[in-house]
Parts: C-alpha cells; structure tokens; sequence
C-alpha cells in the first residue's frame, strides 16, 4: 500500500491542514474493517467539509451518540492504518469534535 | 443502433470451491458461443471483463489468458472500471462492432473472489474508490452507507425502506436456479442482521461470489431477436466527498439519458429492468435517477411493491446482486442475459408478461462510473 | 536574556483508574489508588503516538505565541517512546508542523528528563544567537509491562516550549544538571518493556538525583526556597516529589499548582514539562518557578525560571490550560489498553 516515498510526499501536504475546522456532513459506524484497520473497530469515518474541500475522514475521540449533523469538527494529526512492524509509519489527518 | 444478443451463457452463481477463474470463464463462453450457433474459430475477439483478480492472484493478460483457453487468436482485451466492468466490456465490445472491425464477438465477465480471505477482498474492493478514502478506513459498505445516511437526512428514507429492497430481491432469487441465495428473506432477518456499518446490516450488503456470464454480440441484424439499441457510460469523481451532491448518482442520470435517447425510447417504455444493488441504497439511488420514480421517493417506491414481479417496473428479477451474488467482473454481463432472456420469454417463473424493452444499469465504485444499456425485441 | 517564550500542552482524554488495572489482573483492591497517591492516568488513543502527541503540544505553543514554524531554528523531542529506534521524530514533526528545512533537529533519550534537556541544550542555541526561535519537546505515550505495578501510573501527554529572546513570559535565569551512572530504571534495545531495580529507583536514583541537581542550582543562584511562588518536580508517583520537595524545604502550597500526577498519572518526559505548563497558566508577573526534572540512568535537569509582563497578553490568547484538559476526560476500561498493547507490538 504506502511506500515511504508516497508517504513522504503525503507528509508534504499535512501542515496546510493544521488549525483547520469544518462541518461534519454524514457519518456512519464501521464494524467490519479493511485490512490494517481491524484493530480499530469500531470507528466512525465521516464526510467533512473543510472551507473550500470536501474530504472522507476519520473521526476520534467520540461516540456515534455525540455527533449532531453540522457537527464542528477540526483536523488533528494521527497515525492512519497499522503499519507492519518495519514499514514507515504514515501519520495523516482525521478529526475531533469540537 | 441494432446490436445482436446472439448467444448467452451462465454460470451458477456462489461460493464455487471446485471452480477455477478459467473453468467459469470457460463454461460461461462455451455456452454463449454454442446459444449462438457459432463456431469457436468465428469468434473475432473477447472481452474479459474482471476487476480484482490479479490484485488477488497475481494473474493479469486475463484477456489472452481466456481467449487461447478457448482457441480464440484474435482481439483480446481485459477490460476493468470496478463494478462496471462488465457493463463497460459490454460498451466496448459494442464499439468494435460498430467500427466494421469485427461481426462477432465475446463478452464474458468472470470474477473468482472466495479464494481469498474477507479482509483480503475487502481492501482489493477499495482499489474502486480514492486513496483518500482507503486512508480514511473506508470500505465500500462504508461508502453506500454515507450515501444511505444523507438519504435519510434528506428524504426521510427509512431503514425498512433499505430492508425492502433486499427482500424483494431475495423473493425474486428464490425463483432463479442460478442466484447465489435462491431463497426469500423477511424483514425482521434484514432488520436484524449484524451491523457492518451503520445504518447496514449484513443483509443490506451484495455478497462474495464467484461467477461468470458470457454473450455474443454480433452486428448482423438481419434476423428476429434480442437488440441492443442503447449503450453509454458516463463518468463522476471517483471520490464520494467531491460529487456535488450525496444522494444521486449524476454519471446514472447522464448515462440512462444517453442510452435512451439511443434507443429512441421513453423510461416508463422500460417493462424490466435490472440495476446496480451492491447495497440496498444503491437501488433506491437507481429508482430515482433513472426516472421510474421522483428523487427521493425511491424507498417508498420499492416499499409499496411496484418494482415486485408483478408489479409497475420489475426491477432485478434475476434476484439482484444482493441474492443473485455478485461476481464483480461477471454482474453487467449478468444484467444483460437476465434481461435478454426476459425479452426472450425465457424467464420461467420470473417472466414479466410482455416483457419487449428492458434496462441494464452497472455502476463503478460509489458512482464513479455507470453503464447503461437498452434491450429491444 | 533568552526565556519561554510560548508553550503548549496536550493530555490525552481517556482515562483509566488504578482499581480498574488491578481488577483487570484480578489483583487484590485494597485501597490502591489512596495508596499511589494516584487516582487516574491518561489513556492514549490508539492511533496516537509521541509523534502526534508532539504536534499537538508544538501546534499549540506556535498558534499561543503566533510564531510562524518556519522561524524555528531547532526542535529537540525527548521520549522514552520514540516511534523508531532509527529515524528521528523530531523531523517528522518539525515537517508536519511546517518548519520548512532550516533547523537542526535532534531526537532525545534520558528516560523522563530527555524532554527538559532539550531545554538546555537548545537555550544554548538561543542564546548563541544562532536561531530566533527553538522548540523543546517532551512527549510520551509510555510503556510498562502489563500487570506490573508501573502500569497504574505510565500515562501519556507532550509538552512543548518555545525559547527565544524576544518577547518572553519566562525568562531562564540559570539552570544545572546532575548526573551519574545510576542502573534503577532501563530497557535493552530488543525488549518490549522496560525492568526497575523495584527500591532501587528510591533513595539512591530520584532522591539522590533531585536532592544533588536542585541543592547545586539553588546554592548557584544564591537563592532559598522561600524565594520561589511555585516548585515543580518530576512526579513518579504522589509520594516521591513531596517527599523530596520537603527535604529541600520546599512547602506543598508551592508544590500544587504544578502537581498533576494524581490526574494524569506518569506521563514520563513530559512529566516535570506539563507542571511547568500548568504554572504559567496561572503565574504572575515577577513570581518565581523552580523546577527540577528526573530521569532514570540516571540525572536530574534544574531550572530557575522568572515569569515576566508579558504574561499577561500572553494568556489572552491560552486556550487549553491543563487544568482544562486535566477536567475534560473520558473514562474507558482496559481495552483500549489491550488494543494498544496488541498495535504497538504489532500482534
């Protein structure tokens, strides 16, 4: 999946990110994950609109039942999948309810 | 446009423990080309339509891989847009016809996905959708279920409106030899089911199936038969968050509108129909944006039974992806037998009545791609 | 006169009680929490790491101080938890963060005082007037061996400190270090988790260590402990900092503010950092903080630090004091440690 050049380039982009907000559009619950995230379930990935971009991402530091739609959200940095024990690990964005 | 259906060929559909890649594509193409009364040798080129084999195997060149495996050493070509795959393969192989390049030609769609582990085939599934979408957790029940919660959102769609789909759809299965689930389900079982990703539960999903389906199309139309008269893919953002709206497919709108125009007939011409159910949304989504009912009335249109044999419009008499299965590569090729054999008057116990003009609609992914085809008498 | 001038702190929000560990063992009550002195520890989440807990410190230090990354000449991360054995966290963060390439960058091991050494060494650079701006981290998402006594007070947090010489709310009046070759508290480089000398760490490890560096530091600067408003110490546990607090002679009244172990827990590096946060969320002009930091190995970092004017405008801009993140918690039971345990060792 991730090579350590498409993360480097990846990890290029991230601090644009940075004290970004955004709406929480949908959501939903995921109890059956693909390969690299089934220690994570369940988790919530949702559709987050940031000024100007819409983008599918994860949300932490929740439950299902906190969530309203238009939701306030901001972006926090975390670590994405599960890296195999000598893979680089890929940090990405993901968001928090504000 | 007047492209022949000369010859169809089927596989059971299921979890097929005895059966290679080769054997289904096989069985499914020798099968076609004999329902066409053809020679192996007269067949000018194949299409193999399959999206996630060589993911899985390793294998690719699936397109001379089937054709030597059939003694056929002209055209060959694997043809992939995820789940629209065979649709596509359908599209194209139409487009080589009309060229004069070729007079006879095969499709066959064939997927072997149960040699896999669920996890395996699950990510291989998301090469469908957007790395930002695989780097979010996303699966593609995930996907549909976003679109199904923005549906609800909006429309007020319920979770026994999802269920109804897939109950109607098993109820059709029940009656088609060939499905992966020939046998009906209640509201309660779907209701009821594990969740996957909420709102669905495991009986909102199309399951994991091996298959394969064939068809000779030819560009002789000089005798009585089964045409296809509309044939169009259109395309949208692979990304579900950059569509501009959550709850209609546009490339399904902009495709059925091409295809008809094609075919030089109305939707509510349309007598069947068979349409994209990888999940119950999916098909309420269909409803509505191939025009047999108004946007957002999807549910309710399936929940008060017009799209039931019987009913106004049948819609998946073959059972659907949900109970029929779904082969990935091999679904649009299924489309276009099941309604082939719907104008045919081959359907058995599934016959619509006066079945002449009918609708194929395959989609790539959470609507990234969608073919459309129309069938004639 | 070089000195802080802005910092950030970031606490997990999971939280998990000692009682619940011990009953997750199946190991006798009792009155465990009473008896640490701790009563809950920060849980970090899964997919968080010493990396992302660094940019959530660092992020909030650039955003209070509205220093733009790329005007930080060097950035040191001290962790016990470092996400590699070879490859720094320091540049990760740094590009996340937006630094640009024109810094120096180093990644910190002393067990739980790389994060305050990191002060040292970079005030020097500060001061050199090689860069305008350097950022010390200290972060951690620690590890114990499950079942061990350790585990009802190895938490997680980061702290982050900016140094400069501009606009500062603390100036570094001076500061020392004392250190020796003390073997209480290690982990060879192929184990999973890391082994103590049990007594061992007591008397002869954090005692002798605080006790050497903060006697030496404030014999230096000529002052008494009745000079200083605040007094932080690493914080093993409840207990060892009192005690060493009113060895020196220091009062508990100045110990407090800065005393956040019973709710956080052990968050190693960032220990000693995050009560240094918690100070200046509330110091005043011309208050005194003395702080003295631990790390097994063994050797202590002493700091005298003077807080300045420019606190107050400063604090307009604090948002999230830890005393807010201290009270903004989630209590959840051991299984997002099982899942922790199972991600990090990659089982």
């Amino acid at each position: 999946m991730s090579t350590p050049a498409s993360i480097w380039r990846q990890h290029k982009k991230l601090h644009t990110y940075l004290n970004k907000a955004g709406q929480l559009i949908v959501w939903t619950k995921i109890f059956v994950a693909p390969v690299g995230f089934e220690h994570q379930t369940p988790y919530l990935v949702g559709i987050v609109q940031l000024e100007g971009e819409r983008l599918p991402l994860q949300i932490v530091d929740c439950e299902e039942k906190d969530l309203k739609i238009n939701q306030k959200v901001k972006i926090v940095i975390r670590k994405i999948g599960k890296a195999k024990s000598e893979d680089v690990i890929e940090y990405g964005l993901k968001v928090k309810p504000l | 446009m007047r492209i022949k259906v000369r010859g169809t060929g089927l596989t059971k559909f299921g979890e097929l423990w005895d059966k290679s890649l080769s054997d289904l594509a096989q069985q499914a193409s020798l099968e076609a080309i004999a329902d066409a009364g053809l020679e192996k040798n007269q067949i000018e080129a194949v299409f193999v339509a399959n999206m996630i084999y060589g993911k899985l195997t390793g294998q690719d060149h699936l397109g001379a891989l089937v054709a030597s495996s059939l003694d056929i050493t002209g055209g060959s070509v694997r043809v992939e847009a995820a789940c629209a795959s065979g649709g596509l393969a359908v599209h194209l192989a139409i487009q080589s016809l009309l060229s004069g390049t070729y007079q006879n030609v095969l499709v066959v769609g064939a997927e072997k996905m149960t040699d896999a582990s669920p996890a395996a085939i699950s990510s291989a599934l998301m090469g469908a959708g957007s790395e930002a979408e695989r780097r979010a957790g996303l699966t593609f029940p995930a996907l549909y279920a976003l679109m199904a919660k923005a549906h609800m959102q909006k429309f007020g769609t319920t979770r026994s409106h999802l269920a109804s789909v897939s109950v109607k759809n098993h109820y059709h299965a029940s009656m088609n030899k060939k499905a992966q689930f020939p046998f009906e389900v209640t509201m309660e079982k779907v209701l009821e089911s594990p969740i996957i990703s909420s709102p669905f539960t495991l009986f909102d999903a199309s399951p994991i199936t091996d298959g394969a389906g064939a068809v000779v199309l030819s560009s002789d139309f000089s005798t009585p038969g089964v045409y296809i008269s509309g044939s169009a893919v259109a395309t949208d953002t692979v990304d579900l968050a950059k569509r501009k709206s959550l709850t209609e497919l546009a490339a399904t709108k902009q495709a059925s509108q091409q295809a008809l125009k094609m075919a030089g007939v109305q939707i509510s011409d349309i007598k069947v129909a068979e349409v994209h159910d990888c999940f119950t949304i999916a098909e309420i989504l269909a409803m509505e944006d191939l025009g047999f009912c108004e946007k957002g009335m999807g549910g309710e249109f399936v929940q008060k039974g017009h799209t039931r044999l019987g009913g106004k419009i049948p819609v998946n008499t073959s059972g659907g992806l949900k109970a029929c299965g779904h082969p990935v590569g091999a679904t649009g090729v299924k489309q276009i037998i099941e309604v082939t054999q719907q104008l045919q008057q081959k359907a058995g116990k599934r016959q619509v009545k006066g079945a002449n003009i009918g609708l194929t609609h395959n989609v790539g992914g959470s609507g990234a791609t969608v073919v459309v085809h129309i069938l004639q008498t | 006169m070089t000195g802080i001038v802005s910092y950030g702190a970031y606490i997990p929000k999971y939280r998990i009680k000692p009682s619940q560990i011990a009953q997750t063992w199946g190991k006798e009550l009792g009155e465990i929490e009473k008896s640490l002195g701790v009563y809950e520890k920060a849980v970090a989440s899964y997919d968080e790491d010493t990396i992302t807990l660094s940019i959530e410190a660092a992020n909030r230090a650039l955003q209070a101080g509205n220093i733009d990354p790329k005007n930080i000449g060097g950035i040191t991360i001290g962790s016990e938890s470092h996400p590699y054995a070879v490859k720094p966290s320091s540049t990760t963060v740094a590009e996340i963060l937006g630094m640009g390439n024109d810094y120096l960058a180093a990644d910190l091991e002393f067990a739980c005082k790389a994060g305050t050494a990191g002060i040292q060494l970079l005030s020097g650079v500060v001061t050199q007037n090689k860069a305008k701006y350097v950022l010390a981290i200290g972060s951690d998402v620690a590890q114990s061996r499950p079942a061990d006594v350790l585990e009802y007070t190895a938490s997680c947090a980061s702290a982050a400190f900016i140094l400069g010489k501009q606009n500062i709310i603390a100036s570094l009046l001076d500061f020392t270090s004392f250190s020796s070759d003390t073997p209480d508290f290690w982990r060879r480089d192929t184990e999973k988790f890391p082994s103590h000398g049990g007594r061992f760490t007591g008397s002869p490890a954090y005692f002798a260590h605080v006790y050497g560096a903060s006697e030496s530091l404030l014999k230096k600067v000529k002052m008494e402990p009745s000079d200083f408003d605040y007094a932080i110490f690493h914080m093993p546990n409840a207990k060892f900092p009192k005690q060493v607090a009113k060895k020196l002679g220091f009062t508990s009244s100045q110990l407090t503010p800065g005393f956040v172990v019973e709710y956080i827990g052990n968050p190693y590096s960032a220990s000693s950092m995050v009560g240094l946060a918690a100070v200046l969320d509330i110091a005043k002009k011309g208050q005194k903080i003395f702080m003295c930091s631990y790390g097994s190995g063994a050797g202590s970092d002493a700091f005298v630090f003077e807080v300045t004017q420019e606190i107050t405008n400063y604090r307009k801009k604090t948002v999230d004091t830890v005393q807010k993140q201290i009270k903004d918690k989630t209590y959840i039971d051991y299984s997002l440690i099982a899942k922790n345990i199972l991600t990090k060792y990659r089982i």
